[in-house]
């Protein structure tokens, strides 16, 4: 298996990303659709290792960065919703035309995975496969404000606390405008009909009833995932059931 | 069009770095950023990318990669320690950025263990001039003990963040461990010696985050001696109040504001008009 290929596309070659080929014919990709912020930064091992993983399998795999995050061109402050669902457009577009895949299947975690839902339409992803998806955005902002202001008074982080003004305008170390912050508050999860599988590994019990009531299946995943523990926001997230749990999905489509 | 490229490199291939290339007068230093610990060459909260394209819009060409096995980098089939290891992928850095921009002397930013790679490769590599260390080594001294445990014999306020911290490292250690891994002290101030008699720079920059390790500047000089403290090629700065990341904006750009300040002082961008970059890597 060949080393990923890091690679730059979309408009202005503003999107940066690691190709993960295989050699031959491939009917299906992964395209792999990050969450943002300090979660982007958490779990690029755990995306790496799924990658690599489909690529082993067979299965070419695209990991990118949306712009105004990771590598991608922009400021974090720049980051926009529809601009998101644009660029997970075109890194399936991308996939498409590296590996010949005519089928394409999103996988997303935490808001990467409510961008995978929201995109997938219009990407024509084919299948979904989402861990920990954020489908309520309103608590999800609601979350990130309330660590944002645990992170300002943190003694394991400043010894004494900042002033309000130091940390406004911020979540958890990423600059976020008033238009990002209404968009992320402003998004509900629809169910879209493609075939769904959720992995769920929340410390506490979730309802995926909005997904399942469209056909989504939920599987479990252990341990649970702490995305939102403070003093885990410089931990990378491990999950070592990921990768056969989402090889599981591909043999037997969700 | 965006003005950064990212590539594979090295000597096996096997590095993965995101270079920012300005259209660079030639004898710029190239910056090369190294991993914070075990973080992807974004940094943390990004703070690698903001970084780069803040010095590449001043004109210094960057590289922002991944070391042998962090982030999207393998490994390469070489035998040997780490220490060889960095050296080495350090070396394959500089080769790119000589290629690719034309340069022809280097300054390496790191923090943290990124910090302590960069010494390690600043040590023996010939073409690094500079190094800016965030939170590099540091020892505690005499005068940090004072500094440290005096004011919170009397202060209520620093009692309940002691306890409060202590109380978390008792429920949850630390995985990071300041100055566990760090070489005797000696050897560190011989070899920032004998760099400095090499004609390095260096820019020592501490954050508020590592109190429990460093509280004054003076310590600087306590703990590697006036030789090296006051040398002319030295410089040394605390932002106090900032923690050991960076994650507050504010504290960013100040942190931003003094690497700048230095890098544009002690290596500014060569007015020289732009040439053809070099042919061999």
């Amino acid at each position: 298996m060949s080393p990923a290929e890091p690679c730059q596309f979309g408009r202005d070659r503003a999107l940066m990303g690691m190709y993960h080929g295989v050699a031959g014919h491939a009917p299906v990709g992964m395209l792999l659709c990050p969450p943002v912020g300090q979660a982007l930064v958490r779990t690029h091992r755990v995306y790496r290792q799924l990658a690599a993983g489909m690529a082993a399998r067979g299965i070419p795999a695209l990991r990118f960065d949306y712009r105004g995050s990771g590598d991608s061109a922009g400021d974090s402050v720049a980051l926009d919703w529809q601009q998101c669902l644009d660029d997970i457009r075109s890194a399936a577009a991308e996939l498409r035309v590296r590996s010949g895949c005519a089928m394409v299947v999103g996988f997303g975690a935490q808001l990467g995975g409510a961008l995978a839902l929201a995109a997938a339409p219009a990407a024509g992803l084919a299948q979904l496969i989402l861990w920990d998806p954020v489908l309520d955005g309103a608590r999800h902002a609601t979350t990130l404000d309330r660590l944002q202001e645990e992170l300002r008074t943190d003694p394991m982080r400043f010894t004494r606390p900042r002033a309000p003004q130091d940390a406004a305008g911020q979540w958890l170390g990423f600059a976020v405008s008033p238009d990002w912050r209404a968009q992320v508050a402003a998004w509900q999860a629809q169910p879209v009909r493609v075939p769904t599988l959720v992995i769920d590994s929340l410390p506490a019990p979730a309802s995926w009833s909005t997904l399942a009531a469209a056909g989504a299946r939920v599987v479990a995943m252990q341990p649970a995932t702490q995305w939102d523990d403070l003093h885990r926001l410089e931990h990378a997230i491990l999950a070592p059931e990921l990768l056969q749990l989402v090889g599981q999905a591909l043999e037997q489509p969700a | 069009m965006m003005s950064e490229r990212a590539l594979r490199f090295g000597r096996a291939q096997h590095l993965v770095g995101v270079a920012g290339l300005p259209s660079a007068t030639r004898g710029t230093v190239g910056v090369i950023v190294l991993n914070a610990g075990l973080i992807h060459r974004i940094g943390p909260f990004r703070l690698h990318v903001e970084l780069t394209r803040r010095l590449n819009a001043h004109g210094y060409p960057t590289l922002r990669l991944d070391l042998s096995t962090l982030g999207d980098s393998g490994a390469s089939a070489d035998a040997g320690s780490r220490e060889q290891q960095v050296r080495a992928d350090v070396a394959d850095a500089m080769a790119l950025l000589r290629h690719e921009a034309g340069c022809g002397r280097f300054v390496l930013v790191g923090l943290c263990r990124g910090a302590q790679n960069a010494h390690i490769a600043a040590c023996t590599e010939p073409g690094i001039a500079g190094a800016v260390f965030l939170d590099g080594y540091i020892y505690r001294t005499a005068g940090f003990r004072l500094r440290h445990y005096l004011p919170r014999l009397l202060s209520p306020a620093r009692w309940r963040g002691f306890l409060a911290r202590k109380l978390r490292q008792a429920i949850e250690p630390e995985e990071v461990s300041f100055g566990s891994d760090y070489p005797p002290r000696e050897q560190v101030r011989g070899e920032l010696a004998a760099m400095l008699a090499r004609g390095l720079r260096f820019y020592f920059l501490y954050s508020g985050g590592i109190d429990e390790q460093f509280n004054h500047p003076r310590q600087f000089r306590e703990c590697y001696g006036r030789s090296v403290a006051f040398h002319p090629s030295v410089r040394v700065d605390l932002l106090e109040g900032t923690d050991h990341t960076y994650s507050l904006l504010c504290d960013r750009q100040r942190m931003f504001d003094h690497i700048e300040g230095w890098l544009l002082e002690h290596f500014p961008v060569s007015t020289a008009p732009a040439a053809e970059p070099a042919l061999q890597a």
